[in-house]
């Protein structure tokens, strides 16, 4: 059982090292010019030199900063506005058509606005991120708190349970698993919209990085930034990961 | 109003002469008393005109075909429900919202328990509600789990236990509230006969050691007259006495000894013949 893990462990992680020797290999017989694609060793070497130089260190934190206090606000004001809207059947039939309305918009339409009103500011990047990031959330926990086992409010009124403690010992922790979900999945669009914000605002980051080596044609610097972004992706949502599979554990004896 | 439940209760009591639990007797203020209840829900009369009085430390079980309004009935007792016209009032009081010394024992066991506390969590939330501090928690905790036959249990999660587990760890939970009145909504009803025997006994040592005051709804008729002290039928459409039944046997009751008793088998087949009546 264990073996066989460890098996397709290292089988995946041979296909990796398979695509990364075919892009050594396209690199190498310059399939594509080396002016748009550099080799994996000249993207590792330039990420070496970057993080060295403490230049692409900069940019990483730049991004994970502005990515992680947006994907926080959203976090903050989804669940508070989800947990209002899905605990009261009225609030969820007076708001839903609003939020219908908002939530397919695509975020993209929403920068415009927001460098118009706040200018190109840390500010613009964190209502941008925050705005795009909180409807996968707000949606999974007015999902959650309004599916909650009906019979357990029932018990908390016979325990005559204040409106505080019934939030935080039943519906929260009911809603807990959409909530996590939804908070995975903002984790991804804060990342592409932290990205997109430092692209378009110039603010101090690795859209940034990547922006500028494509202008200048390092397309080595280029890659080094967009292997760093997908690290940061990965990194995040394996974190994302342990953290539910700890707070979930529960669950884990459901199935 | 205490005048209206006094007349109530006396009615009653003239009605049942012979009943165990005199109420005009032994205690003047039933503990959970309806006075003229009548419940519409969506247009339609569930229970009508209903009065009842149950009697401190009584056994009482309510039976009927389904759809009778015996659930409800319970539900109004635990003040989940207002009734639409009459009282229905605890220690004299009127009911208006459930109170902690009304624990209710639901059904659905699986439902009723937070899956995502332990054993001793979902006991803990009784405790934690009723303000008990944290650090005598864990020893009444598990002096309860011991009550219901769960020491060692502690740790596990609801799911990880069996259907009959669950249910005594609901029962846990309620008297973790230390209640007064336990109202019992079929709580056997899912369970297998042996298990159901077995919690039958439990439940009754347990009322014995603890003196509260039960009432229990089953379908279940052989259950209501093993059990009760007193046996109400409901006629359904709306939900109303049909008829009572005083159960004069002995205690201890015995799975055997007490199913074989003349007495038992007479009440069961006058509960039969109702029921049946009912039915047409």
């Amino acid at each position: 059982m264990k073996t066989t893990g460890i098996l397709w462990r290292l089988a995946s992680f041979a296909v990796a090292a398979g695509f990364v020797a075919l892009w050594q290999l396209i690199a190498n017989f310059k399939l594509v010019s080396p002016v748009f694609l550099p080799g994996p060793d000249r993207a590792w070497a330039s990420l070496v030199r970057g993080f060295s130089s403490g230049d692409l260190l900069a940019k990483l934190a730049g991004t994970v900063e502005h990515m992680a206090y947006g994907w926080l606000a959203a976090s903050i004001a989804g669940i508070a506005l989800g947990a209002v809207i899905g605990s009261s059947p009225r609030m969820r039939t007076y708001v839903a058509p609003s939020l219908e309305f908002l939530r397919p918009l695509p975020v993209s339409a929403i920068i415009p606005v927001a460098i118009a009103m706040l200018g190109l500011t840390q500010a613009m990047a964190l209502f941008v991120i925050a705005f795009g990031a909180i409807w996968p959330i707000m949606l999974a926990t007015i999902h959650g708190f309004a599916a909650v086992e009906p019979r357990l409010y029932e018990v908390a009124r016979s325990l005559q349970m204040s409106k505080l403690a019934v939030i935080f010992k039943i519906a929260l922790p009911s809603a807990s698993p959409d909530i996590l979900a939804g908070m995975r999945l903002s984790l991804t669009v804060a990342l592409i919209l932290a990205v997109v914000c430092e692209i378009l605002a110039g603010l101090d980051g690795l859209g940034h990085w990547v922006l500028l080596s494509a202008r200048a044609f390092r397309s080595a610097d280029l890659f080094a930034g967009v292997i760093l972004l997908g690290v940061t992706g990965y990194v995040t949502s394996v974190a994302m990961s342990l953290a539910e599979h700890r707070l979930l554990a529960w669950q884990a004896s459901q199935r | 109003m205490k005048a209206q439940v006094k007349a109530q209760v006396k009615a009653q009591g003239t009605a049942n002469a012979q009943r165990q639990f005199d109420p005009v007797a032994g205690h003047p203020t039933p503990q959970v008393a309806f006075a003229d209840v009548t419940l519409d829900l969506g247009g339609k009369t569930i229970i009508e005109n209903l009065s009842l009085g149950v009697q401190p430390a009584e056994f009482l079980c309510i039976v009927g075909a389904s759809g009778c309004g015996k659930t409800t009935a319970l539900r109004l007792a635990a003040g989940l429900y207002q009734p639409t016209r009459g009282k229905v009032t605890f220690d004299g009081q009127p009911m208006r919202e459930p109170r902690r010394e009304i624990a209710i024992v639901f059904q659905d066991y699986g439902k009723a328990l937070l899956p995502w506390r332990t054993a001793a969590g979902n006991v803990s939330l009784a405790l934690e509600a009723g303000g008990m501090p944290a650090a005598e928690r864990p020893a009444r905790i598990e002096e309860l789990l011991r009550t219901v036959g769960l020491p060692g249990h502690a740790g596990k999660y609801p799911a990880e236990m069996s259907g009959g587990m669950q249910q005594r760890l609901q029962i846990a939970r309620c008297l973790a509230q230390e209640p007064k009145t336990l109202l019992m909504d079929e709580p056997f009803g899912a369970l297998d006969a042996m298990t159901r025997q077995g919690l039958q006994d439990e439940v009754l040592s347990l009322v014995a050691a603890s003196g509260v005051t039960v009432i229990f709804v089953t379908h279940d008729l052989d259950e209501a007259i093993y059990l009760g002290d007193r046996v109400i039928g409901l006629l359904p459409h709306p939900g109303r006495i049909g008829i009572e039944l005083p159960v004069n046997l002995p205690r201890p009751r015995d799975q055997l000894s007490t199913r074989e008793h003349p007495e038992f088998l007479r009440l069961r087949r006058q509960l039969f013949d109702f029921i049946k009546a009912t039915e047409q």
